[in-house]
């Protein structure tokens, strides 16, 4: 392959130490990234059902074709699958993407993506240098770095790779044409949270960059694979680059300049210069002067910024909101930023941590949990919020002692262990979402985040109607002002990019409108965009959608033209935006057939039980301020306040099957063997009735 | 070096001593003794002259987001691939180095003195005078000695291998970018300069103070940047005694206010 493509991806078996690859060719019609992991992943775990800890569970790490470019919001994003120890109770085969410069170099080191299978014996890291791979010895008696956290684990491969020379152009090969670079390798690690098999342990690159959720660290410590680092010193072909430069000129025309800012527009976080990240991120620092830090190519620069005292890394958001979950919110404004790097360093995924919390100190202060109580503990709750509280509690889960050996499995399995998950997750005391997700973005009022989550395998974490139809539209008013447009303009500017469908009315979040045929037809469509344009493409999820552009003329955003200008300028295909939705569609099919082989059911499509029965905000969430939403009622469109409702079962099964319906899906949820067949899936179809499952 | 007479000098090459040294007078030199020189200014008395290069990069790596873009930018106008090892300015970062020492950018300095031309025995890397008279590297003259790249003062040296071309290359102020829709060159336009979100590259025909704070300036000039990049607004990439004391001021405030909240 060309154009955007290195053109092999790199397969290791850590059991047999077998180096080998596969031709990306074989799954072009996949695009990259996600839907190219899926069907890799097909194609190499013959049985489905393993556990995630299973040395057959097999782990992707893929590039799309316009990483490692100048495509805005995207060039640095990798994607990781494989079966996960984070789902509940079923391990889905599952998702996670984290940022930097890690997608870029793999590229450059000639392979579009790693799939890593097996175990190996002894602790390793796996060492490569363009087409050269060295299985190596992460021991303590190697090369020391199992047993230490991610930040020391990645500093010290920066010495093994340059040799000590961290400042020259160093050659990698022996003659003059093998490749040199002046580059740090890219690597991503887990911390001991992944060594020791915490379900819930993330992997990191660059301190904070991380595929957060999922529990892919532990998929790495149930390999004994400590780090992948990779120096690439070649180069990958674009189609048509004088279309790539214009294509970023134009970006720049339409975005923010950092130097002439032009404020954003209330509620847009993502849209300041330095994104979210750096506004979180400011909180993490201490000393004067930080910088934005940008992923690979990208010009949104969110990627959580640096500071002078080299606290928190990169870290942004949630990672340094997790700071404040653990300390701020318990009284203690002045929380270190120590809490982000123990978490960073170990590896752990901040929202487990941060939904843990409020629970656990529920269950303290109403005297179920403690010394000589019902669930035994001698954890200093008493200082809940102190660094030193946030030390023995992130130690605890590491090391398995105290509560964190139950802990360690998940907030869910901890309850379920406890006998506690139905009252709690009852009452929303644990506010689990579904699959033992964390509540992220709300369920009952923004409804495609919650049926997204719930129809998938994790938290979906894909924000395009929470900055302009939550957030936005939420704040602005809250601000003392108007929404950038009357509801029923916005929501015919967003929908007429809801392509091919293109109907407003997918955009109703009434009471109504959420269980209705336009809201199946606005999630299943989320679901391909998603899968393809942001997971296979692959843009990153703070840079598309782009559907309220404060800066573009009648705040007109960039898609749905962006999405093909860059991929199609990258590749020289000609994919329209439509295309785009009909692999997505393909892919989530393809993941969905995984999961019935996995054992699903229609019960794994149910949300937690808190979200039919409360409307205040969970005790753990984002649900920071009102929801203030498009709604269709009366005829009319108006922006409303659905701050308080909760699902109906009723409506929501009723939703469902629907759903299932329109997805060409039978009445248990699963993929039917025609619709696997016409989106041209029949290993799928065939592996699927083999297992007796259609 | 011989006495020169200072007339018979200005009536020769119509450059004064005194615009001779100062590279004041539009026709700025860098003076060379011996070598294997091309296309110089002769003076007498075997001195012999380049002419200074019509534009160079400035960088501020205290407003660098570490991005790479310009880097990317170079390869794709270069050679119409993307490539970090093959651009001809290198950002390197290290995240676990506090700010603002987590990044180092390594650009071209069009040195008036360029020991990488000096060093070329074919005259491949040579003084391009119709563009501006940057200093760049004929490939079809190349034979791959990498003189070049060991004559370069900097590290990295900013005269690179390119081992898929098999020629060395650098900085040419984009002057050859034939993957570019846009001029390039001293008198046009420069792609990493065009890409860069931070606008920390920036762009100058007159010839820096030849150390590292000559190139590597202060371009954190809007209080917008500062309020928020939250980078300081001190001279040359570093923070006044006036902003760190209001800095800790600020700190120690918000720190009381918190404890009394």
């Amino acid at each position: 392959m060309s154009n955007g493509y290195a053109g092999k991806i790199l397969v290791i078996d850590l059991s047999s130490g077998e180096v080998s690859s596969l031709n990306t060719a074989d799954y072009a019609e996949y695009g990259g990234g996600h839907g190219m992991g899926s069907a890799v992943f097909f194609d190499l775990c013959k049985d489905k059902t393993i556990s995630a800890f299973d040395p057959a569970n097999v782990i992707t790490l893929m590039t799309g074709p316009i990483q490692g470019t100048l495509a805005p919001f995207g060039g640095g994003r990798c994607e990781v699958q494989a079966i996960g120890p984070q789902p509940w109770p079923i391990e889905w085969f599952t998702r996670s993407n984290f940022g930097g410069r890690f997608a870029g170099m793999i590229k450059f080191a000639g392979w579009d993506g790693i799939a890593v299978t097996g175990k190996a014996e002894n602790p390793v890291w796996i060492d490569i240098r363009d087409d050269a791979v060295a299985i190596r010895d992460a021991s303590a008696t190697g090369d020391g770095l199992w047993g230490t956290g991610t930040y020391e684990t990645e500093k010290k491969i920066y010495d093994l790779v340059r040799g000590g020379d961290s400042v020259d152009w160093t050659l990698y090969g022996t003659s003059r044409d093998t490749g040199r670079s002046a580059q740090n390798p890219a690597v991503v690690s887990c911390g001991q949270a992944g060594e020791n098999l915490v379900r819930w342990a993330s992997l990191i690159h660059e301190g904070g960059g991380g595929a957060g959720q999922g529990g892919f660290g532990a998929v790495f410590g149930s390999k004994n694979l400590k780090a992948i680092s990779v120096i690439g010193t070649g180069e990958v072909a674009i189609a048509d680059p004088q279309a790539l430069m214009a294509a970023r000129a134009w970006w720049s025309e339409n975005y923010f300049d950092f130097d002439n800012y032009k404020p954003s527009l209330p509620g847009l976080h993502s849209y300041s210069p330095g994104g979210s990240g750096n506004i979180a991120g400011g909180l993490a620092r201490g000393g004067v002067g930080q910088r934005p830090q940008g992923c690979m190519g990208c010009t949104k620069l969110c990627h959580g910024g640096r500071g002078a005292t080299a606290e928190g890394p990169g870290s942004s958001c949630f990672d340094t909101w997790y700071q404040a979950q653990s300390g701020v919110k318990w009284g203690n404004p002045a929380a270190s930023a120590s809490n982000t790097d123990m978490l960073q360093s170990y590896g752990l995924n901040a929202w487990e941590g941060s939904m843990a919390l409020p629970w656990l100190v529920k269950l303290y202060r109403t005297g179920i949990l403690g010394p000589g109580k019902a669930i035994e503990s001698n954890l200093p709750f008493d200082a809940v919020g102190s660094d030193a509280f946030n030390v023995a509690f992130l130690d605890c889960i590491v090391n398995g002692t105290d509560i964190g050996a139950d802990l360690k499995e998940g907030c869910a399995r901890a309850a379920t262990k406890w006998g506690r998950y139905d009252e709690d997750v009852t009452s929303g005391d644990l506010a689990i979402a579904a699959h033992g997700y964390a509540h992220h973005y709300d369920a009952r009022t923004e409804s495609e985040w919650g049926f997204g989550t719930a129809l998938g395998d994790r938290d979906i974490n894909e924000h395009d109607i929470t900055w302009v139809l939550y957030w936005h539209t939420s704040l602005a008013p809250l601000y003392g002002q108007p929404q950038a447009l009357p509801a029923k303009e916005m929501v015919e500017m967003i929908g007429s990019t809801l392509l091919p469908y293109s109907d407003p009315m997918m955009l109703d979040f009434s009471d109504e409108g959420i269980y209705s045929d336009a809201m199946v037809k606005f999630v299943s469509w989320h679901r391909a965009y998603t899968r393809f344009w942001k997971q296979s493409a692959m843009y990153c999820d703070w840079g598309i959608t782009d559907w309220l552009n404060p800066w573009a003329e009648g705040y007109k955003g960039l898609t749905p033209e962006l999405e093909p200008r860059f991929y199609n300028a990258v590749t020289g295909d000609d994919t329209s935006f439509e295309k785009g939705i009909e692999i997505g569609t393909k892919i989530w099919n393809l993941d969905r057939a995984i999961w019935y082989l996995q054992g699903r059911t229609p019960a794994n499509d149910q949300l937690a039980e808190w979200q039919f029965r409360i409307g205040s905000p969970a005790a753990h969430s984002t649900y920071e301020i009102p929801y203030i939403m498009p709604v269709f009622e009366n005829g009319e469109w108006s922006y409303k306040n659905v701050w308080g409702r909760f699902l109906d079962h009723a409506k929501y099964d009723d939703f469902l099957d629907r759903y299932y319906a329109f997805e060409g899906w039978d009445a248990n949820g699963c993929p039917t063997s025609d619709t696997l067949k016409k989106l041209g899936l029949d290993k799928a179809a065939d592996e699927l009735s083999a297992a007796g499952k259609i | 070096m011989a006495d020169i007479d200072k007339k018979e000098a200005t009536a020769q090459s119509g450059v004064s001593r005194r615009e001779f040294i100062t590279g004041v007078g539009g026709v700025g030199v860098g003076a060379v003794l011996g070598g294997a020189l091309l296309k110089g200014i002769l003076l007498p008395d075997e001195v012999v002259a380049i002419p200074a290069s019509g534009g160079y990069l400035l960088v501020d790596t205290a407003k660098c987001a570490g991005c790479n873009s310009c880097m990317l930018a170079c390869s794709v106008t270069h050679h119409g691939t993307v490539s970090l090892s093959n651009a001809r300015i290198q950002v390197v970062q290290d995240p676990f180095v506090g700010y603002p020492n987590d990044i180092t950018i390594a650009q071209c300095r069009q040195c008036p003195y360029p020991p990488c031309v000096d060093a070329c025995p074919t005259g491949a890397n040579h003084v391009d005078t119709e563009n501006g008279n940057v200093r760049t590297v004929d490939a079809a003259k190349c034979i791959g000695c990498e003189r070049c790249i060991q004559a370069c003062p900097f590290t990295p040296s900013r005269a690179l291998w390119n081992p898929i071309e098999k020629h060395a290359q650098k900085c040419d102020l984009c002057a050859d970018t034939p993957y570019w829709d846009e001029d390039g060159g001293p008198d046009g336009k420069r792609a990493c300069e065009e890409v860069c979100p931070m606008n920390a590259i920036s762009f100058t025909a007159e010839i820096p103070m030849q150390s590292d704070a000559g190139y590597n300036v202060n371009l954190r000039l809007t209080d917008a940047t500062a309020q928020l990049g939250r980078m300081g607004l001190g001279d040359n990439g570093e923070f006044t005694k006036a902003q760190l004391d209001a800095a800790a001021a600020a700190a120690a405030a918000a720190a009381a206010a918190a404890a009394n909240h």
